[in-house]
């Protein structure tokens, strides 16, 4: 049994794959349970089979940031026995499967957040954040259709916090838990909150958005800028979209610091109680061998996690994977840490405190690292 | 099919003439009879709710296996010292008594008009309870779309009225959200109460209300002297119900703010479920059930004593 996210095109994705791969494989049949589309959801319902000691789903999807809890939990076995071939995939996305070095999670497919902007607006990206507000603020007065300046996800949920990472990389900050409250991070997380309060080229209702609100924002051609994953790209060029042709994506313009972007994408882990150990892994290597991971990339969007599969055969049918190698090249894990969830947790309370005015950027920071240390250090 | 009935029922006689001896009372047969519930209770709520209280005196984190141990009150201390405790047992209560507050005087009214005899009344009384069978979820959704400034209702019909408020963004503000949850709440559980009091209503005698009458009592009066005092069984029940489902709400919360913005609409039961099910902690968790628990019970105890019927 297969669990995993995913609907539409991305669920169709899977469904081809595994078709093709009972085809090549006639002994195994793979039953796909679909999870909540939301990530915390998903998560739960993934712990809640774990956690009864059910050996199945032989295969699960797991967010890049969930592996090490997994791991130490004792839910998912090691995959170093089965010799996979690591130097293929994004390191990143290794370091986020890694815990106590060992490679519990097979990357699938890698995402990162940047900002999509339209180049027939702004036919030059961004180079820095004051120059994102001036460009979002003039936006309205190019283009009618436009009444958003920038769209970004900002309510209580994961989503918070890799936004905020990805923001953060703007103003040389990032999620260094023993820094949480550095001033970068505080200009970050202002910039967020001034984009609606006082720049207002963000509407307030950003506090309660999800990616799909981004993603309605931007692909209806209502706003100029948005946060968001690689998957808007082949919606916003695919035939009929009124944005084809003019979609563009960079990371979150950091002028001379180091841009970030917030990994995401999904790794591969197998059950530690799965009775179909090589069965599993069998499955696990199809889903990353080249041509799978192109099928995917093109039909759902979904970035090959595996560096092989960006070549001229995937280039050929999706151009636009050259422009985001870019964004995947600076992709910034959040922290591998067996205690994500409570850390997690803890970010998006405060940031979307903070963003929904309720405290000041400074002190809703300042609060999470107080949160954060004593949840490391084994206390409350 | 036949011959199996047909055992049965011999056993079940056999049974009942070794029981109606002399000797057998009628309470060993009760006795007999109500086992099996009691067998299934002590299984599904006895031992978890030992369990739990055991496991409330523990460090005992899922995601930390093999490290549990006995620590004393510490999980204890934390549901009142923890990180927006006190405030989200604040939150609870306030939100418990206004919640419960509009939805009786709401509901008593309700019960009133359909109690009246009019053509019609049973098509408001199946449109009245209609809230009521559609999942809480479900209609907590339903108005957190409604609330929705791009594609509610709410802001059209302010903005249609030229009242205030139409450009509200509802989920981003402390109050707001919480309009937004107590309407949700209100819509889909008034009809429960307007139903238990609806019951009760219609076990009054008339002739009390004629006698009343007669001796020239308003209709203010007689809801006074003689509805209300009438009511106070059903008024009871219906009172312990709700109050304890309104300080147990987690489902409206979790589908429409998810307890934000920031910790603006953290309810204690909402904590209960992060720390069971997002942080695996059942030690914590379990000893925030156990306080919950135990408060419920005392709000019961508190209603059936205020409410005690006068003789």
């Amino acid at each position: 049994m297969f669990a995993t996210q995913g609907l539409g095109s991305e669920g169709d994705a899977t469904n081809k794959a595994v078709a093709a791969f009972e085809k090549a494989n006639p002994d195994v049949k793979v039953n796909i349970l679909n999870l909540s589309p939301t990530s915390n959801t998903a998560y739960q319902q993934l712990t809640q089979r774990f956690i009864s000691g059910s050996s199945t789903p032989d295969v699960a999807t797991a967010d890049v940031i969930w592996p090490a809890t997994f791991a130490k939990s004792g839910w998912i076995q090691p995959l170093n026995r089965f010799n996979p071939n690591i130097s293929n995939f994004f390191p990143g996305q290794i370091q986020a499967g890694t815990y106590n070095n060992k490679l519990y999670g097979l990357p699938w497919f890698i995402n990162a957040e940047g900002i999509y902007y339209r180049t027939d607006l702004t036919p030059t990206a961004p180079k820095t954040p004051e120059e994102l507000t001036s460009m979002a603020k003039a936006a309205p007065g190019q283009n009618p259709a436009i009444k958003i300046g920038l769209a970004y996800e900002g309510a209580k949920y994961e989503g918070v916090v890799t936004s905020f990472l990805s923001f953060s990389g703007g103003f040389g900050g990032g999620l260094d838990l023993n820094h949480i409250n550095s001033a970068q991070n505080v200009q970050a997380l202002t910039y967020m909150r001034d984009a609606i309060y006082s720049n207002s080229i963000s509407p307030q209702s950003v506090t309660s958005w999800q990616e799909s609100d981004v993603q309605q924002a931007y692909l209806g051609g209502q706003a100029a800028f948005a946060m968001n994953w690689p998957y808007i790209y082949s919606l916003g060029e695919a035939a009929g979209s009124p944005l084809k042709g003019k979609v563009g994506w960079i990371p979150f313009p950091a002028g001379s610091n180091t841009p970030k972007a917030a990994l995401g994408g999904d790794s591969l882990v197998i059950n530690s109680k799965t009775t179909q150990a090589s069965a599993a892994w069998r499955f696990v290597q199809f889903l990353s061998t080249d041509s799978i991971q192109i099928d995917r990339a093109v039909s759902a969007g979904d970035p090959p996690a595996v560096k092989s599969a960006y070549n001229s055969a995937l280039f050929a049918q999706a151009p636009y994977y050259q422009q985001q190698k870019a964004v995947f090249d600076v992709a910034t894990p959040r922290p591998v840490t067996p205690l994500y969830p409570r850390v997690s947790d803890v970010l998006q309370t405060q940031l979307n405190a903070a963003l929904s005015n309720q405290v000041s950027p400074s002190s809703a920071l300042s609060s999470a690292q107080t949160q954060i240390k004593s949840i490391l250090s084994g206390g409350g | 099919m036949a011959e199996v009935r047909g055992k049965a029922v011999e056993r079940g006689l056999h049974l009942r003439e070794r029981l109606s001896g002399p000797e057998a009372s009628a309470e060993r047969l009760g006795a007999l009879l109500i086992a099996p519930t009691v067998i299934l209770l002590v299984l599904i709520v006895g031992y978890p709710a030992f369990y739990n209280i055991y496991a409330s005196f523990q460090y005992f984190v899922l995601t930390d296996p093999g490290t549990e141990h006995f620590i004393g009150l510490q999980n204890y201390t934390r549901v009142f010292s923890g990180v927006d405790s006190l405030s989200a047992w604040g939150r609870t209560i306030l939100y418990t008594v206004i919640s419960v507050a509009i939805q009786f005087v709401i509901g008593l009214v309700f019960a009133l008009a359909m109690h009246q005899n009019y053509r019609g009344r049973g098509v408001v009384r199946a449109a009245v309870l209609v809230p009521w069978a559609v999942p809480t979820v479900v209609s907590a959704l339903l108005w957190k779309t409604n609330f929705d400034p791009r594609i509610g209702f709410v802001n059209y019909l302010l903005g249609v009225a030229h009242l205030p408020g139409a450009n509200t963004t509802w989920l981003n503000g402390v109050w707001t959200s919480w309009t937004v949850i107590l309407v949700a709440d209100a819509w889909k559980n008034t009809p429960f109460l307007a139903l238990i009091l609806l019951s009760g209503l219609q076990v009054i005698p008339d002739d009390l209300y004629e006698q009343a009458q007669i001796d020239g009592a308003g209709i203010l009066r007689r809801f006074w002297y003689v509805t209300l005092p009438l009511l106070k069984p059903s008024i009871q029940v219906a009172l312990i119900f709700r109050t304890l489902s309104a300080f147990l709400v987690f489902d409206v919360i979790y589908a429409i703010t998810g307890g934000g913005p920031g910790n603006a609409t953290n309810t204690v039961a909402f904590i209960n479920w992060r720390a069971f099910l997002v942080d695996t902690d059942f030690g914590y968790g379990g000893a925030v059930s156990v306080v919950l628990t135990i408060s419920a019970l005392l709000i019961a105890v508190a209603y059936l004593r205020i409410l005690r019927p006068s003789t």
